[in-house]
């Protein structure tokens, strides 16, 4: 699991995840992740290059979606693949963390 | 003993191969199932979205084994057995020794309103039943067996 960040224009903090997200994936994220939560207030997750996505990488998710949340700040998701997005809308995270596939659309989202 | 792709045990015949991994109960010990499944995948000429599923299958209920079954003990035993049906089904059989769990009686973790309501656990089942063709579990004689189907193309 490689993850790397970049701030974009707009206050925007971008987070590439690219690798498997299960339970290895997970734990190589969490950390990462949190640290980029602390800080963040627009958050833009970066999916597309995740190959494989369960429920402990989910969590690697939610948790630091949920912190910026609570700051009043924003979270999008981008750019998953077909499967990685059935699981995301399986486990109804799309109704609460917006997924997008055009970046044009999820950087004006986080505006 | 634990199986690794190259130490996979032999089809007993060729026209119903039966496979098994042998884990314990430790979650690094889970990572052993991608080679074998991807092994799996070869052999079986399993579609990419199919092995997909087998995978975010398998670690949910070996992950559910580890941390709801045996709460955390490190080495108690897992197996899973792969076979090909009649049906042209796919079929993986994980049993353990942990205490008897049906998760096909279980009810699903409820739809969230918020983000902030949001469990991060809890979706095992859901995704389970999502992504596999087929659910059963089975009292086995110390523990459970849980029974998961994915159909192959024709």
């Amino acid at each position: 699991m490689q993850i790397s960040t970049e701030d974009i224009p707009g206050g925007i903090t971008r987070v590439a995840l690219d690798g498997r997200m299960d339970i290895a994936g997970a734990a190589q994220a969490d950390l990462k992740m949190n640290i980029v939560a602390g800080f963040a207030a627009k958050l833009l997750v970066d999916l597309r290059k995740v190959e494989f996505l369960g429920s402990m990488g989910l969590r690697s998710i939610v948790i630091p979606a949920r912190a910026v949340r609570s700051r009043g700040g924003k979270v999008v998701l981008f750019g998953p693949n077909e499967m990685v997005q059935s699981v995301l809308k399986t486990s109804g995270i799309d109704s609460l963390l917006p997924i997008y596939h055009d970046l044009d659309a999820a950087i004006a989202a986080l505006d | 003993m634990i199986c690794t792709p190259a130490a996979i045990m032999p089809a007993a015949r060729p026209s119903t191969p039966a496979l098994r991994l042998v884990l314990t109960s430790r979650l690094e010990d889970l990572g052993l199932a991608w080679p074998w499944v991807e092994a799996l995948a070869d052999h079986y000429h399993i579609p990419a979205q199919t092995r997909f599923a087998i995978e975010i299958c398998l670690e949910e209920a070996l992950s559910n084994i580890v941390h709801h079954g045996y709460r955390g003990q490190g080495d108690r035993p897992i197996t899973v057995d792969c076979e090909l049906s009649g049906a042209g089904e796919l079929v993986f059989t994980i049993e353990d020794e942990a205490p008897r769990f049906d998760p096909c009686a279980a009810d699903e973790s409820p739809a969230h309103a918020s983000i902030e309501e949001l469990k991060p656990g809890g979706q095992g089942i859901r995704l389970m039943r999502k992504f596999a063709g087929r659910v059963t579990w089975a009292p086995a004689p110390n523990g459970n067996r849980l029974t998961l189907a994915f159909a192959l193309p024709h």
